[in-house]
């Protein structure tokens, strides 16, 4: 290509011969944009933005009626119950103060402890008589709604303020997280029909795995919605845990172990858990690693890594890889068959971490909805 | 339609006979558990157990 007779002005439409319009077409846009192109490109993306919170919207309105309408058909409540869901809707907690680290754990355990027992009780005082399976049922789906309300508000304050500010760079965040927040909201709203059905969970897997092993064994209360068994394997002592099924709840699995581990002293722990998987990785594939498998805010995946540790028992984990979808809606047939293969290899793990006449604590993690033991 | 409105979950719930091993599915129904007697075996008089319940999704 031959550049040496390029001709800057004709280029630009600014030589005596050329047109004046042909300039404009050039310089207008430039200018435009060097004055304009923020404004430009946050009204693009509040666009886009706009969009997503009125579907959180919408998201959040349809998970509200439902659980209105799941109260009012399927339970008898007292009274109306609308008022008083709205008004548990309002609730926030305040994180205990994170600048002296030295002892947080328990205060944080507390405070999640008292919010779980405040909003049993309040689902309690609803009706004059509910089942815990049906009490559960409610406060997960409390949790949804008040999850996807939080995503909503969350969501519509930054919109609002880089709209009010005229700020483009202060919705640069929000355009970079609002995938991941939809994503997570649309798994909140699915979940609302497997939680109202009773139906068993992708993060179901831990306790479904666990509970196939307490068959036929003699149930006890290890910490609160949370039970345990003793059972035998080629001469080895097998301690079960898993959450109480088949409530909708998570049970209180480091309570449980901090409860059995001074009189049952375990040599070898064993969790059992669903586990996000990364984008490219496929679901319900199986994999093996040690420490503590337990999601949740660390309250109780600090229990039971600080009582392993003072007790000196290694922890091995066993997980079910799947999404944020499918761990909180309808399992899906390729998670729930994956679940004699899993038994089938923490029965390997055992044969080859522990000797014959020592004990060894199993535990399935996870909401146990739907899934006895 | 969006690509989510156009999927159906059906649930359904799988029974397993302990003594015959005889394997069934069927529909879910309200109050299924997974580890659940769900009664007796037609073929065997066996217990007849919930093994699993699934979604399968219909686009």
């Amino acid at each position: 290509m031959d550049f040496t007779n390029f001709d800057l002005d004709e280029f630009f439409g600014m030589g005596d011969e050329s047109n004046p319009i042909m300039m404009l077409i050039w310089i207008i846009p430039i200018i435009i944009f060097v004055f304009y192109g923020q404004r430009i490109q946050l009204l693009i993306s509040s666009n886009e933005i706009k969009k997503d919170i009125s579907q959180l919207e919408k998201f959040k309105n349809n998970s509200r009626q439902k659980l209105i309408d799941y109260i009012k058909n399927n339970l008898e409540p007292k009274d109306n119950p609308v008022k008083k869901i709205d008004s548990f809707l309002e609730y926030f907690t305040v994180m205990p103060i994170d600048l002296d680290p030295n002892g947080i754990i328990p205060k944080i355990n507390h405070l999640v402890h008292s919010r779980e027992d405040f909003t049993r009780l309040q689902v309690k005082s609803m009706f004059n008589e509910i089942s815990a399976f049906e009490i559960s049922k409610v406060h997960n789906l409390l949790e949804i709604v008040t999850s996807l309300q939080l995503f909503h508000k969350v969501t519509r304050h930054l919109y609002l303020t880089a709209k009010k500010q005229k700020n483009f760079p202060l919705i640069l965040p929000l355009q970079m997280m609002i995938p991941f927040i939809m994503e997570e909201a649309n798994a909140l709203k699915d979940a609302v029909e497997s939680l109202k059905n009773g139906q068993p969970i992708g993060d179901g897997i831990g306790p479904m795995v666990v509970g196939e092993m307490m068959l036929n064994t003699s149930k006890q209360k290890a910490a609160f919605e949370t039970v345990w068994s003793e059972s035998k394997f080629e001469g080895r002592e097998l301690l079960l845990v898993k959450a109480e099924g088949p409530n909708a709840t998570v049970g209180r699995p480091g309570e449980a172990v901090e409860n059995i581990i001074p009189q049952k002293k375990p040599d070898l722990i064993i969790m059992v858990d669903a586990s996000l998987k990364l984008e490219g990785e496929d679901s319900a594939t199986i994999a093996k690693g040690f420490g503590a498998a337990i999601g949740g805010i660390g309250t109780e995946r600090f229990k039971i890594e600080e009582v392993a540790t003072t007790n000196n028992i290694p922890i091995l984990a066993i997980v079910i890889k799947q999404t944020i979808k499918e761990a909180i809606t309808l399992m899906s047939e390729d998670i729930a068959k994956q679940a004699q293969s899993v038994r089938n290899q923490i029965y390997d793990m055992i044969k080859e971490n522990s000797k014959s006449g020592q004990t060894v604590m199993v535990i399935g993690v996870g909401n146990t909805l739907g899934i006895l033991q | 339609m969006k690509e989510a409105e156009r999927k159906i979950t059906r649930c359904y719930t799988c029974l397993e006979c302990k003594l015959c091993k005889n394997m069934a599915k069927r529909k879910f129904e309200s109050n299924d558990s997974v580890f659940q007697n769900i009664g007796k075996c037609s073929e065997c008089d066996g217990d007849l157990i919930v093994t699993m319940i699934f979604g399968e999704t219909i686009e």
